[in-house]
């Protein structure tokens, strides 16, 4: 009867039409997103235009103009004079170790606190969130305090261990409430099968917690590495500056040329910018889906 | 989901496991963080100028006097701060999460290219702060030749200076923030749907129903770790907020747009008034932990016991 | 699984890498400088022998290791042109004196204000640093953290070569503790193209001033452009009409804290400022604008006037720059002496320095007329040393000096004359008044307050 090729070409029409709105659906979502992603970036984009031009040129003629001529030299000057050559490697070896070191020991601590009840959880949960109320610069000068007094003054480990120490809170709260959701049945099963608590905790845990700390790496990366006024309070010696100090200078007293800080400030972003890129890679979770859906 | 109850002969055995855990980033913590925090709630009792050996003990002297500093005809610095912070507050736990949460899901798809756009979401809070005051004062806000005020003047009549009238200004500077707060919300709610079971979707799907509904019933419920994150990250940093008010206004013009954070530096470091600085912080502090404590011991009663 | 453990040992990688680099100490350790003595070797064609005796001297090649102990020289200069000098002037000395150089370090501008205070306790605590004449400088000097320097001043001379004022600026209690450096003048400065067009001549009166204020709106130029986002600029308007209103004395005993903030002769200098508002002297939404923001109107021919310091002929548009000149705040009383605003920067050596010879060393160098000759010609600032060759200033100088010769009295500027704290609430009172100043007495009432809590502790 009419059954089997009626729901045939029923489905069939439904396929189509499912497809066809499917496309439409796409353009419609496409094209949503790259006029929301363009006009969202519109405030970098000018800072790109600005970045090639004069500061006169700017004066004279206002933001959002054409540029009168284009330069390019604005990049070479905040490479030297920023001395983005001389103070990237400090960039890295006051990040590196910072953000490493945030991650292991906040893993530890959240883990502690997601998935056992001990005394103290709760206060110790609160005291983590309460460390990260408190506006980062009236801790400068007692942690100067401190530094001094430990003999660090001067030292990359003045300025490793503080960035460690101080995103241990925000890290150690995100990570906690993303390793509740792992279900326990998969932690008993490896009990039973002997694994000891170090054990699931690095061989079970952390993998499934892989989204929540590529996303936490990407942000510490982000605060750490744009960091600059510890390092100023902390560091003396020009030799051990971070990047970020090296190009604030490029801040004049009275004069600012902004074009040249333009340019400084798009050169740092760049290493952030290909962390970003790498860790976006990691936010999948292979244990849980059968299959992948991103990229 | 019962996990760690102690297996039955160690019940009675107290579990050094999660201690053992701590004791590492604790001890950390505890030294570099909790201990000058401590010290600068002590110091708030105190006239400490920030740099003289000793500092005289004064009790709530510096409360008093920021306290006593509302009400009056031209607001006070503080005065402003309280609402300012507030109006942050309000604006921060609405409008980044909203969006960055929209974004999120939309760019969860499978989306061609979708690490090109989050990188573009996610750009304002990698750009340093002077270029993103430049572009928002100068280029955005500027009166003359600004990117607002051109486009205002295309159906207003003498469009308002922004950062130049007292009761805009916060809110230019608001704008600004969640501009670049947007991206940050996204990434964690990024990681939240990848971490979210693609089973549970699918059940759902089967069971018909529509996206709305999916979302509201399904996803969102399972994200709820997330939301509180989110939540409580905005609260703080919109208590916290310094970095975009300072490089934009200072707090000005004349503490129009100061926020606690930035009075609590200007008394620290501008006018060496280490101790009132510290009692602006502890004012700060102690509104933060109200609101973040009333918000998690709710969310933690409805957290899962083991 | 396998790309996590990639990451992972990268990252594991890139940390041992950096804390083997970490852990090489960082502390500035003594440089050793290894200096050949070459002297002749037998045998060897190094070097063209033209006397036929050839030295018999046993000596090979020698290593000379000698002991350099660097100056830790901490700056705040960042700005362009001032930092190329800067630099030029430590390459100079590092030349002439290889076993104390100078270890430079550039910080930002504002950041310095916060890092001063860590630097001056701070252990090793660097040996000479830049920082401002007046009342900043003196808050670190009564908390005994600045070195005296008065020796240094007796060695090179400065006692007579300095003028007195420079030299009563640096003391405290009869000793220097200050090398004051260079300074630079404020003035309103203009678009002489402007006012040729217009007809007008530098008003040299205050109703000359208003008339000249009238002439250029009437043409639809705006009259004054500043900048106030960052408040300092409104300040300047306050230190003049006071000077120039009340005289240069009661603006110093004001700033001092001696006179009260509810003084009749306060609120007159805003009733005077009020006028400037009445005939629309200033730009609109100032407050929108940094001090260079408003540079544009000036730079574009859109406005004729800056009230600001020299420092604005470094930032005016190239195209402009011949095109800009100065004349003298006008005049309000002429029987009041006159006053005028001449920051002073310097610097100075914190108590702790540990290389405090060092430093005294190289502080005798950039106090010297050869250092100062060099800020002169390469910066366009105007030196401290008398010494230096007039011939030097080309005519803006040289109208700036006669300008600040002229006068009967010169102070810091506001910020810098008053206490940090003073500063900050009398800005931010000035700021009010220009938004609504029908509310200056509650602002000034507000002021006086402020001033007797921060002075009554000075007592």
């Amino acid at each position: 009867m009419a059954t089997q090729t009626e729901t045939l070409s029923g489905v069939t029409t439904a396929a189509v039409n499912r497809k066809k709105s499917n496309l439409l659906g796409r353009i419609a979502l496409y094209s949503f997103l790259i006029i929301f992603t363009l006009s969202y970036m519109t405030p970098v984009f000018s800072a790109l235009l600005t970045s090639v031009r004069t500061q006169d040129d700017i004066s004279l003629n206002g933001f959002f103009s054409a540029p009168r001529e284009i330069v390019l030299q604005n990049y070479a000057q905040a490479w030297s004079q920023g001395g983005v050559n001389k103070y990237l490697l400090n960039s890295f070896i006051i990040t590196i170790p910072a953000l490493i070191g945030t991650i292991f020991l906040s893993s530890l601590s959240a883990y502690a606190l997601a998935r056992y009840r001990f005394r103290g959880n709760r206060p110790i949960y609160f005291m983590y969130v309460a460390g990260t109320m408190l506006p980062f610069q009236i801790l400068l000068l007692p942690v100067f305090l401190l530094t001094n007094k430990l003999g660090l003054y001067n030292t990359y480990w003045s300025v490793i261990l503080i960035h460690t120490a101080f995103q241990l809170g925000f890290c150690t709260f995100v990570l906690r409430n993303f390793m509740r959701t792992i279900p326990g049945e998969i932690m008993d099963a490896a009990r039973i099968d002997g694994a000891n608590e170090f054990g699931i905790y690095w061989r079970i845990v952390m993998p499934l917690t892989v989204p929540a700390i590529a996303a936490v790496a990407t942000l510490e990366f982000t605060w750490i590495f744009n960091d600059y006024l510890w390092a100023i309070i902390l560091l003396q010696n020009d030799a051990l500056k971070p990047v970020t100090a090296g190009l604030s200078t490029l801040q004049g007293q009275f004069v600012t040329n902004w074009p040249l800080i333009v340019a400084g400030a798009l050169i740092a972003t760049v290493p952030t910018l290909i962390v970003f890129f790498a860790l976006l890679k990691n936010f999948d979770r292979h244990q849980f889906s059968g299959h992948d859906d991103g990229f | 989901m019962a996990v760690t109850s102690p297996t039955v002969h160690q019940k009675q055995k107290m579990n050094w496991t999660p201690y053992l855990f701590l004791i590492g980033p604790l001890a950390l913590y505890l030294v570099w963080i909790i201990g000058p925090m401590l010290y600068t709630f002590y110091l708030s009792l105190t006239d400490w100028d920030g740099i003289s050996p000793e500092a005289k003990y004064v009790g709530l002297e510096n409360f008093e006097a920021l306290f006593s500093s509302l009400g009056r005809r031209v607001p006070s610095a503080f005065e402003y701060s309280l609402s300012n912070n507030l109006k942050w507050l309000l604006t921060f736990i609405t409008v980044p999460v909203g969006i960055g949460l929209g974004l999120a899901m939309v760019l969860n798809q499978d989306v061609k290219g979708d690490r090109f756009f989050k990188m573009g979401i996610f750009l304002p809070q990698v750009l340093s702060l002077p270029v993103i005051a430049l572009i928002w004062s100068y280029g955005v806000y500027s009166p003359r030749g600004g990117l607002l005020v051109s486009l205002l003047n295309m159906g207003i009549d003498d469009p308002p200076a922004m950062l130049a009238e007292k009761h805009l200004v916060i809110w230019a500077i608001i704008l600004a923030a969640a501009w670049r707060q947007v991206g940050y919300i996204m990434i964690l709610y990024v990681a939240g749907l990848k971490n979210v079971d693609p089973t549970l979707l699918d059940a759902s799907l089967v069971d018909g129903a529509n996206a709305w509904e999916r979302f509201r019933h399904v996803i969102f419920p399972l994200l709820a770790p997330v939301t509180t994150i989110v939540v409580v990250i905005s609260i703080i940093d919109s208590l916290r907020s310094f970095d975009m008010v300072w490089v934009m206004t200072k707090g000005g013009p004349a503490n129009a747009s100061s926020v606690l954070a930035v009075l609590m530096y200007i008394q620290a470091f501008n006018n060496y008034k280490m101790g009132l600085g510290a009692a602006t912080a502890v004012i700060l502090f102690a509104i933060s932990l109200v609101f973040i404590i009333a918000y998690l011991s709710r969310v933690m009663k409805d957290e899962l016991e083991y | 699984m396998k790309n996590n453990s990639k990451v992972v040992i990268v990252l594991l990688a890139i940390v041992a890498l950096s804390l083997i680099a970490a852990c090489v100490p960082a502390q500035p350790a003594p440089v050793t400088v290894v200096e050949t003595v070459v002297v002749e070797k037998e045998g060897e064609t190094i070097t063209v022998v033209e006397t036929v005796e050839v030295e018999k001297i046993v000596e090979v090649e020698k290593e000379v290791f000698k002991e350099v102990s660097p100056v830790a020289y901490n700056s705040m200069h960042g700005d362009p042109e001032p930092r190329r000098v800067d630099e030029m002037l430590v390459q100079m000395f590092n030349e002439q004196n290889p076993d104390t150089p100078v270890d430079q370090s550039t910080i930002n501008h504002e950041d310095f204000k916060q890092a001063i205070r860590a630097y001056l306790v701070a252990d090793p605590a660097p040996d000479v640093m830049t920082w401002f004449a007046g009342n900043r400088a003196r808050f670190f000097i009564d908390k005994g953290l600045i070195l005296d320097i008065s020796d240094v001043w007796e060695e090179q001379g400065w006692n007579e070569d300095y003028p007195k004022g420079f030299r009563a600026m640096s003391s405290v209690d009869g000793k220097q503790y200050f090398l004051p450096s260079s300074w630079y003048w404020w003035a309103i400065f203009y678009r002489k193209s402007i006012f040729e067009e217009q007809g007008i001549t530098p008003p040299e009166t205050w109703d000359e001033l208003l008339t000249t204020c009238d002439t250029l709106n009437e043409q639809g130029i705006i009259p004054i452009t500043i900048g106030t986002k960052f408040r300092w600029t409104a300040a300047a308007w306050f230190d003049y009409i006071n000077m120039r209103l009340n005289g240069p004395e009661f603006h110093l005993n004001l700033m001092l804290g001696k006179e009260s903030y509810e003084d009749p002769r306060v609120k007159a200098v805003f009733e005077k400022w009020t006028e400037l508002f009445e005939h629309n002297c200033f730009i609109e939404d100032a407050a929108a604008y940094s001090w260079q923001d408003a540079l544009d109107p000036l730079n574009r021919g859109e406005a004729a006037m800056y009230l600001m310091g020299q420092f604005i002929t470094d930032s005016v548009a190239e195209e402009v720059q011949d095109d800009i000149d100065f004349f003298r705040f006008p005049i309000i009383d002429p029987d009041q002496p006159i006053g005028e605003d001449a920051p002073t920067d310097g610097y100075f050596m914190s108590a702790n320095a540990k290389n405090a010879e060092g430093g005294k060393k190289f502080l005798a160098f950039m106090g010297s007329k050869e250092a100062q000759t060099i800020m002169v010609e390469e910066l366009g600032r105007l030196p401290v040393h008398s010494g230096v060759d007039p011939g030097l200033f080309n005519p803006m100088q040289q109208k700036g000096i006669e300008l600040i010769q002229g006068a009967d009295l010169v102070v810091q500027f506001y910020d810098r004359d008053t206490t940090p704290e003073m500063a900050d609430a009398g800005m931010n009172g000035m700021m009010a008044f220009w938004d609504d100043p029908e509310a200056i007495d509650d602002i000034l009432a507000d002021l006086e307050a402020v001033r007797q809590e921060v002075f009554a502790e000075e007592e």
